[in-house]
């Protein structure tokens, strides 16, 4: 209970917050500007 | 249910990873603090999770990462040659099977730290860092301290999800690495940008402090008690209201003493009459068979070399029976004792150089977060008041493993050589962004002054 309880929480939050990376260009780079293109994606998209 | 969870937690990683590679690295950092194979029933625990999450990590840094400017730092070198020196001494080992063992985790940990630094290229990785090593590191820590509020915990016994006793599940590691994280909790809560600081952000970071502070009276480690004292004097540096933090530190320590179990008040008594207790006087039996051992093979016995150890210790207590005035002393006899400080493990395993080299790596750590903490201290620069608090955090972490594994084996715990990298990474960041400029060389003489715009004689 207390492990499944703690695993949800701790595991919620770390999904979030590895959304909200997903989500921010300055992860890749302070200059949102040079960031790199996505696997398959082409330059221009 | 449970491990349909844990599957599906990792293939969602695995997926944004594709977008922003930086999340494979993220993943491994989480699978190898809280081994989801290890917490697994059935389907995990046949996978090599690890191995996938490193090689994609790998693989996603090379084909996708920028990387401009990107150098080997000083620190990474020595770990490099750490890594080098290990391989050797493992193939000189006096225990070549079990030093086998050991080495088979003890390279990726420090490979890993070697790597990790040239992926935090931007300030919201390393902060995406702390935040993973932070949460994963809650997952058992929250376990432990629910647990201990429930039922005292005590040495040895408290399960924090798994019965396997290594890694960060063990007692005397979690307890120093859960202090040790409580300067970059506090940081995360105020300087965070993933989760910005608002009640709830700072709620969660008091109730995981107190969680990690818990952790300590549950596993009955004097280690980690010695470890919240320092945490706290150190804080006192950080601190304005230096009056009020005395004594707010003062009242708590009051309040939570009659809460305490009374098998762990005993327990840290024994602090104090170390020559009475036998795990006390077992290390320093052991260190000083390691000292000599090492006098004998200065290029150490490789891992697990204090197998071979054969203890003589002599125990001596004041017999509370006769009024306390007689002194009791006994002998006992003991092998192959764990060298239960990450300092003689180095000496006894690498000898003079490899614990010459892991000594150089931790010292230009603090002294480098040391120089970045003065150097923005006083920076007026909105977009750089986050720098010198950090330094700090991180210096603190590093202080509190330094002091913590003077009594625990942990001197190739992979949590630590992440915090490592992350300095390693901090200090590289602010080198490409914020270059000193250049100091004058010597004899070179000082460029021209601008002309004087008013007399003032």
């Amino acid at each position: 209970m207390i492990d499944t309880f703690a695993l949800a929480l701790t595991h919620g939050l770390l999904l979030l917050a590895a959304w909200r990376l997903f989500r921010r260009d300055d992860l890749d780079s302070d200059d949102p500007g040079r960031a790199r293109r996505a696997w398959g994606r082409r330059p221009d998209a | 249910m449970h491990d349909l969870g844990l599957i599906g937690f990792l293939l969602i990683l695995i997926g944004l990873g594709f977008k922003r590679p930086f999340v494979f690295v993220l993943g491994y950092v989480y699978v190898d603090i809280v081994s989801p194979q290890r917490l697994s029933y059935y389907l995990l625990n046949s996978v090599p999770v690890s191995l996938i999450f490193f090689v994609l990590a790998v693989i996603g840094y090379a084909a996708m990462d920028d990387k401009s400017g990107a150098r080997l730092s000083g620190r990474q070198a020595v770990m490099l040659l750490l890594l080098a020196w290990c391989g050797y001494t493992t193939l000189t080992a006096d225990f070549p099977a079990a030093a086998l063992t050991k080495w088979d985790w003890v390279w990726k940990a420090l490979t890993f730290a070697i790597f990790l630094p040239f992926t935090l290229r931007t300030k919201l990785r390393i902060e995406a860092l702390l935040l993973f090593m932070v949460l994963s590191a809650a997952s058992l820590i929250i376990v432990g301290g629910i647990k201990t509020l429930l039922s005292g915990g005590g040495y040895g016994a408290l399960d924090l999800g798994i019965s396997d006793n290594s890694g960060l599940y063990e007692g005397s590691t979690i307890s120093t690495v859960a202090i040790a994280i409580i300067p970059t909790i506090l940081y995360l809560a105020k300087y965070g940008t993933v989760f910005p600081p608002d009640w709830r952000v700072k709620l969660f970071a008091w109730a995981l402090v107190f969680a990690c502070l818990l952790i300590p009276i549950g596993t009955q480690t004097r280690t980690g008690l010695i470890c919240i004292g320092l945490v706290a004097v150190m804080m006192l540096r950080e601190t304005n209201r230096r009056f009020l933090y005395i004594a707010g530190v003062g009242i708590a320590v009051a309040a939570a003493v009659p809460f305490l179990p009374a098998s762990y008040t005993q327990r840290m008594q024994t602090i104090e009459g170390y020559k009475g207790d036998a795990s006390a006087t077992t290390r320093i039996a052991v260190w000083r068979w390691t000292w000599k051992y090492v006098q004998d093979h200065p290029g150490g016995g490789g891992f697990d070399a204090y197998l071979q150890n054969h203890l003589v210790i002599h125990l001596s207590d004041t017999d509370k029976a006769l009024g306390g005035s007689e002194t009791v002393n006994s002998v006992e006899y003991d092998k192959a004792r764990a060298y239960h400080s990450a300092y003689f493990e180095m000496l006894g395993e690498q000898g003079f150089f490899g614990f010459a080299l892991w000594a150089m790596l931790h010292l230009a750590g603090l002294f480098r977060m040391e120089l970045l903490r003065r150097r923005f201290r006083k920076s007026t620069d909105p977009g750089e008041g986050w720098i010198s608090p950090l330094a700090t955090a991180l210096q603190h972490g590093h202080i509190i493993y330094l002091v913590g594994s003077l009594f625990i084996a942990i001197a190739f715990q992979p949590f630590v050589y992440m915090l490592v990298a992350a300095e390693i990474g901090l200090d590289g960041y602010i080198r490409r962004t914020r270059p000193r400029r250049a100091k004058r060389p010597m004899g070179r003489p000082l460029p021209t002054p601008p002309p004087a715009t008013a007399a003032t004689a």
